[in-house]
This record gives C-alpha cells, structure tokens and sequence, in this order.
C-alpha cells in the first residue's frame, strides 16, 4: 500500500534524479546524437573528450622512498615544464582539458590533443620496442600496441625521467623505469572509449597502478580548435605562474 | 646551415621491406634535395617566382622567404673563427618560433620529418619540428570565412583521385609563399600528394589560386623519401629555460 508519505518521498527521489541528471547533462560536453561512423569495434578513430564524470583514478601505492621531499622535488621540475612552454607528454596530454582527436591508420593509431605538445602514436607495425642504444627517451616513450580481440593493448616505455609533466594521476612519477600498458575499448555503441591505464615501476610503485579514463565521442564534424600559445617570455604570465611581485623580475629571466 | 638530408628524421627500427610497392601516402618521410642545391637558398632559388598582380606587386614585401614570411636577415658572417666559447650565434629567444607548432611548416616543409596517417574520415600531416593539418575526407565544405579566425594550417578537405590525395584549403594566416608568392584567408592552396611506382619517393605539388595575387596559379612541387616502414617520430625538444639553447654554433676549446 502507498501512503501518501511514500508517494510524497517518491515525487522528491523523482525530482531530485531529474535534477541531477539534468545538471550532469550541462556539465558534460556535446555528445554525439547518431551512430558513429566508424567501420568496427576495431576502429577507435573519433574525436574524443573526457567529462566531470570521466575519471576513476584511485590511489596510488608508492613506494616508501617517494618522500613529500621527493614529490615536492618532482612538483618543481612539473611546474618548470609550465613556466617556459616544455613538451609535456604523458600522462598529461591523455587529460589536457580539451578534446583528442585520434586517428587509426594502417601503420599507427595517432592521437592528437589540442596542445603544443603535438601528437603521440601508438605503432601498429612492430612488435618490439626500439632498442635502448637507438631510442632516446621522450616525453612519450616509444608506444607500440596490438589488438587482443575488440581490445586495443599499447604497451610503452623509453620515458624520460625529467621532461615535462611527470606527475601521474592518483600519485606517483614517470621515471626511465616506467612502463605504462593502456587498453582501450570502445562501449556504448561505440560512442564511449574506455582507457584503463596501468603503470608499472619498481621505482616508484609498490604494485601496478591502475586508473580508467572514459572518453565521449563529439560529433562527427567537431573541427579541433587551434591550441592557446604558449609564450615562456610573456612577464606578466612568468608573475602570475611564479608569484613574483609586480614591478619584480622573474628568476631565470 | 640547414641542409636537406634524407633519412636525417628518424629512426630505423629493425627493417622489413614490403612484398610490393606501398603506394599509399601513410608513412614517414623527409624532404629531399634532388637537384643538389644543397641549401635552403638553393631550393628557394628553384621555385618559379610567382607572378603577381600589379597591385600585390606593389604590396608585397619581403623575399622568397622559405618560411611562408620573408627570408632571414642575413646577419654578418665571421671571416675568422670566434674564440673558444664565444658563440657565433646568440638566440635571445629560443624555442619562440612562431612557426613552431602551429602548422606553419607543414604548409612548407623543410628537413625535418613528416609522418602521414590516413584514415577514411580524415588524413593528419604531424611534423616533427611541430605542426599538426586535419585534412578532413568525410565531405564536410570550408566553413564561411566571414568570422573564422584565420590559422597557420588552414581549413583543409581532400579527396582521393586514384593514389593521389588532393587538398584544398583556405583560411591561411596572411604571409608569404615561397617564389616571391603571398597568402590571404581568401587565398586557395591545391595540394597532390602522389607516391611514385615503386613507393619510395613522394611529390607534393602546391598550387596557389587568388585573382587579388596571382595573375596567374603559382606551382611548385617538393620531393619526398620514404623513411623506413618502422620509423618513429623524433620527439624535437626545446627547453627555453636552458641557457645553452640560446647559442647555436660555439667554437670547442682547441687543442694546442
């Protein structure tokens, strides 16, 4: 039997639902209303945006010797990389606040953020990594990857250990001992790209860890915006990022 | 100097060669110098000079600068060596290339590496010395110039004629254009991306229209190696925090 004390409490749980998913819906970016044209699950081509609901990002186990010594060491060479416009590779153009645009060939997947820190390519064509003696370590690492069955599997190492942004999301650092394996999938008919991120480091990491990122797919026409510059030479912006009084040159200049 | 080098880009990685010719566009390439002109100059001095309206004539400024603007100031050269240490060349801002990054390069490129993905939606043009073109293939038109913010890449769509890509695109930031040449929003760039028969050598044929320019198209065509198919992209790094990258040539100290 319903009371009306039930009925009233279920017009409120009503109401509130509506509510919030009427808020999620304005927090959350234009999302495409058709079928996405792409030619198979085995196809993660699109342009792609994180949301305010996109991330699950534990914790990370770090070792003991990650002091906050050695994260505030590591958050001052991550705030050099800002302060004069570096490369700022992985994991941050993964979440650089505006959309990717990745793109499947035949040889390599590309993924393109809206960034100065230009694209990073998943190779399709080789199965190994460039040798130690060949490839200098990147922002990037060298990033090769297969398919295993609708799963898409990037397996990367060759980071370096000090360039760019090397703060990892939930904690931790890239280091030239990371290795990072990334499985992406595509739900929702396609229109939701799942990437569950897993790094791996005896330097760094008591034990693997592991965070997903959810993408949503834009519209097929969205057109990447050309990306904000970035000018290490602009004082006023040096002021702001190094809380250096006005009237006061910056350290470095 | 800059010199055009082949396979100077990247990165072999443990060779295969292709069982047959790889006819598609999608690859690493360089820029080469087939004629020999061993210099950025010698390649300009090679293009056709554009031949301009009266008008753009007398507005146009500069030389046939090879980075869409007018050459670089010849500075004064060193008739004898600097002393050890004492750089020949001091960049006061490094790394503040307003080419770097914006696609610029890619419109006219030079010795560093491109790499080239396909898709059926869409093609990417990504430059190692930075730059990135979305060359859209799904049918979509320019948008109305009236408004849009022109950019260094462009608005760009293609389609495939045959093995040869080819793209129009307008909406270019105003410049120059190698050749003598100059460039508007208004002004459309004709590109053919054609692979030769036996899938090593790529040319790319550039062809400027604008009747406010151009008495009549200006067309000029790169050439291309194809770098190995397991090739990586260099990663070019520029710190403009380091003090070093301010000079570019410093004599070592001598032995005696």
């Amino acid at each position: 039997m319903i009371t009306q004390s039930s009925r009233s409490i279920a017009f409120w749980v009503v109401w509130l639902l509506a509510g919030a998913i009427l808020v999620g819906v304005g927090l959350q970016p234009a999302r495409a209303q058709t079928p996405p044209a792409t030619s198979g699950a085995r196809d993660l081509s699109g342009f792609w945006e994180l949301s305010p609901d996109s991330r699950r990002v534990p914790t990370a186990n770090l070792i003991p010797g990650i002091t906050s010594a050695v994260r505030a060491e590591r958050a001052r060479k991550d705030a050099y990389a800002i302060r004069w416009c570096n490369l700022l590779g992985m994991p941050f153009i993964m979440d650089s606040g505006r959309p990717l645009d990745i793109r499947q060939g035949r040889t390599a997947v590309i993924i393109v953020p809206e960034h100065a820190s230009g694209p990073r390519y998943l190779y399709l064509n080789r199965s190994t990594h460039v040798g130690e003696d060949v490839f200098d370590p990147t922002t990037y690492g060298d990033s090769i990857a297969r398919w295993e069955g609708e799963t898409l599997v990037a397996d990367t190492i060759g980071f370096h250990p000090d360039r760019g942004i090397t703060a990892i999301p939930g904690g931790g650092y890239r280091t030239a001992t990371s290795r990072l394996v990334e499985r992406y999938r595509l739900l929702e008919n396609g229109n939701l790209l799942s990437v569950v991120f897993t790094w791996t480091d005896p330097k760094m990491f008591r034990a693997p860890h592991t965070y997903e990122f959810r993408y949503y797919r834009l519209p097929a026409d969205y057109e990447p915006r050309t990306w904000l510059p970035c000018d290490p030479y602009n004082d006023e912006r040096t002021r702001f990022l190094e809380g250096t009084p006005a009237g006061r040159t910056a350290p470095g200049k | 100097m800059a010199l055009l080098v082949g396979a100077a880009a990247t990165q072999p990685a443990g060779a295969q060669a292709p069982a047959s010719p790889d006819l598609r566009i999608e690859g690493h390439w360089v820029r080469t110098d087939p004629a020999g002109a061993g210099s950025f100059g010698g390649l300009a001095s090679q293009i056709p000079p554009a031949q301009l309206t009266p008008e753009a004539a007398a507005t146009r400024g500069g030389g046939p600068g090879r980075g869409g603007g007018p050459g670089p100031a010849a500075g004064p050269q060193p008739t004898r060596p600097n002393a050890a240490g004492v750089p020949y060349i001091v960049v006061e801002r490094p790394c503040a290339n307003a080419a770097r990054g914006n696609g610029a390069l890619l419109l006219n490129p030079d010795s560093g590496g491109i790499h080239i993905i396909e898709h059926k939606d869409q093609v990417i043009l990504a430059g190692e010395r930075g730059g990135v073109r979305h060359i859209y293939l799904d049918g979509r038109p320019h948008p109305p110039l009236a408004g849009r913010v022109p950019t260094f890449a462009g608005h760009s769509v293609g389609r495939y004629e045959g093995n040869v890509l080819v793209v129009d695109t307008i909406g270019l930031i105003p410049g120059g254009v190698v050749g003598g040449g100059a460039r508007t929003p208004e002004t459309r760039l004709s590109e053919r991306f054609e692979v030769s028969a036996d899938g090593k050598t790529m040319t790319i044929t550039y062809t400027w229209q604008d009747p406010k320019i151009y008495q009549k198209p200006h067309t000029y065509s790169y050439f291309f190696d194809r770098l190995p198919a397991n090739s990586y992209a260099y990663e070019d790094w520029c710190d403009a925090g380091d003090p070093i990258e301010r000079q570019s040539i410093v004599p070592p100290e001598q032995r005696r």
